[in-house]
């Protein structure tokens, strides 16, 4: 489901609790002394991969420190698996954590780090629990060095292995991708769509938006401690009436064309381009109809119709401007 | 309690630089055993040792050190770095993480002021009778390593300044308001320990004379780490770490 809040209103629209999500936050609000670093939010998120995205200091950080235990709401439940996440360790058989510090001890080997991390998890067999998740975070060839000479992408790795050695149902992950090249955020990100194909729900912060766009499925925007839109941002993006879209389209005649569209009461405005034309409407769906039943009452041929500002980048400055 | 936490912070604390410092910290009563030896000083041996280089140089200036460098970073070193996350994002009870960090500090206070104090105690005693001042000292200091320890451990959790709060518990509270004022004794440590280290010995008053007796440092030993291991797990329970952690 998706939702946009209407912040300047003043009040946040909650997405309606749902029984059986693995983390439920109901109306969650955290604060330090006057500051409010979180205010009454509420969502809940099931198996899939889910972007808390944010400017700095928006609450995003309180917020997955919340979800993993580490801080005690102010007001509101946060619960994963339907237990609150405070004063519990017992969750942390479901839950993976992976902190934005870079911090590791240095003074163990990469192996020593993940078997640990086994060990304290209480498995069976830490050993091959710990070479599983080495292997899957690619870091088998650095495993019997010491942490402490790792590059900040391998920190990472090794990180992601400790808090998935026990192939959590749940896993949280602050900042992951800082320090890792392309070739390993493109591994971690494979890595992670796979393990929300096997059912486990996996949240994730970051500020680069490019990250939270090819990855998540489901888009968290908190603005000012707000929960200020959730879901789909293509669907968050089509919600924002109140902004036109735009679209560019290419057609075998776009002077012709332009003049139609025109006319078009979910048209209000074009920009004509020698090899496009520039749309502006305040209704995407209407218009997505309109356009290819005008070209063809003007017999004009539609070579491309694209929607130029639905990337994440355009409908998170938005939000954060509003 | 965790074999591995326990491991873990042994390997930590033996890999610190400050540990180094600590070895070369409690070699100091050995170094003046050996001169006092040198200088051949006809002196009270048994007095000297009691009163002067295991009351007034282990118990008071070694040991609550030591304890203080070990039982601050036992924990506090971790949660100072950010580390401290790997172990309490894990299905563990909070005793379970702060008994065996407890005992990994105490275990490396005491085997250093078990050997500064038998070995510097035995320097100084050496071919005279009294050796059983120094194994009662020996004892005292190990149990004393243990209520400092824990309550380092305690601070570190309590505090992000537990270093200070300790220096200042040490070197104002039990060196400046215990002998000013004679009923604070209950609350120190040190007294404790000298009261052990007196209730072991059958030491004449005039060589050694502790403020506490030997069952009643006993009861305060108890009691003082019992307390304060608990009001450990307890903040360790609450323990929030916010996005500067």
């Amino acid at each position: 489901m998706t939702t946009l809040a209407h912040l300047p209103a003043g009040e946040a629209t909650p997405q309606p609790f749902v029984v059986g999500h693995a983390v439920e936050v109901t109306k969650v609000s955290k604060w330090y002394g006057n500051l409010v670093a979180v205010n009454d939010i509420s969502f809940g998120l099931g198996p899939g991969i889910h972007g808390l995205l944010g400017p700095n200091g928006a609450g995003k950080s309180t917020l997955l420190h919340m979800l993993a235990g580490f801080l005690r709401p102010s007001a509101g439940l946060v619960a994963i698996n339907g237990k609150s996440t405070w004063k519990n360790p017992e969750m942390y058989r479901q839950v993976g954590l992976v902190p934005e510090r870079e911090s590791v001890y240095s003074f163990l080997t990469g192996k020593e780090f993940v078997i640990q991390a086994a060990q304290l998890q209480g498995l069976p067999n830490p050993e091959g629990a710990a070479a599983r998740a080495i292997h899957l975070v690619d870091l088998e060839f650095a495993q019997d060095r010491a942490c402490g000479g790792y590059s900040k992408g391998m920190k990472q790795r090794v990180k992601i292995a400790a808090a998935i050695v026990h192939e959590p149902e749940v896993l949280l992950l602050d900042e992951p991708f800082n320090g890792a090249d392309p070739r390993q955020r493109l591994h971690m990100m494979a890595m992670l769509k796979q393990m929300a194909a096997d059912g486990r729900t996996i949240v994730f912060s970051s500020h680069i938006l490019e990250e939270v766009e090819r990855l998540a499925e489901n888009v968290l925007v908190i603005v000012s401690g707000r929960l200020a839109a959730s879901g789909d941002f293509r669907e968050i993006r089509r919600l924002m009436t109140d902004r036109p879209h735009t679209f560019t389209v290419r057609s075998s005649d776009n002077r012709r064309l332009g003049s139609a569209l025109v006319a078009d009461p979910s048209v209000f405005a074009i920009e004509l381009d020698t090899d496009w034309v520039k749309v502006s409407t305040s209704d995407f769906a209407a218009f997505t109809l309109a356009a290819p039943r005008v070209a063809r009452r003007e017999g004009v041929t539609l070579f491309e119709l694209r929607p130029t500002d639905e990337s994440l980048e355009s409908v998170f400055s938005y939000l954060v401007k509003r | 309690m965790s074999r591995v936490i326990f491991m873990l912070t042994l390997r930590q604390l033996a890999g610190q630089k400050r540990t180094l410092l600590m070895l070369l910290f409690a070699a100091l009563p050995i170094a003046i055993a050996i001169i006092y030896r040198l200088a051949a000083d006809e002196t009270d041996r048994v007095q000297f040792v009691a009163n002067g280089l295991l009351s007034g140089l282990v118990v008071a200036i070694v040991l609550p050190l030591t304890a203080l460098i070990f039982g601050t970073a036992a924990l506090g070193a971790e949660i100072e770095d950010g580390t401290a996350v790997y172990l309490l994002a894990k299905p563990i009870p909070r005793w379970r993480i702060v008994l065996p960090k407890v005992l990994a500090a105490w275990l490396a206070t005491s085997v250093l002021l078990f050997a500064a104090a038998v070995i510097s105690g035995g320097i100084v005693i050496a071919g005279e009778p009294g050796g059983e001042v120094v194994v009662a000292f020996g004892v005292a200091v190990v149990l004393g390593s243990l209520v400092y320890c824990t309550a380092f451990v305690m601070l570190s959790i309590l505090t992000s300044r537990a270093l200070i709060v300790g220096l200042i518990y040490v070197f104002l509270w039990e060196a400046v308001i215990n002998s000013l004022f004679k009923g604070t004794r209950f609350l120190s440590v040190r007294q404790a320990t000298l009261g052990i280290a007196d209730g072991l010995t059958s030491i004449s008053p005039r060589d050694f004379e502790a403020r506490l007796n030997g069952s009643t440092a006993a009861i305060l030993m108890v009691v003082g780490t019992a307390v304060t291991l608990w009001i450990a797990i307890r903040a360790l329970e609450r323990f929030e770490i916010g996005e500067s952690t």
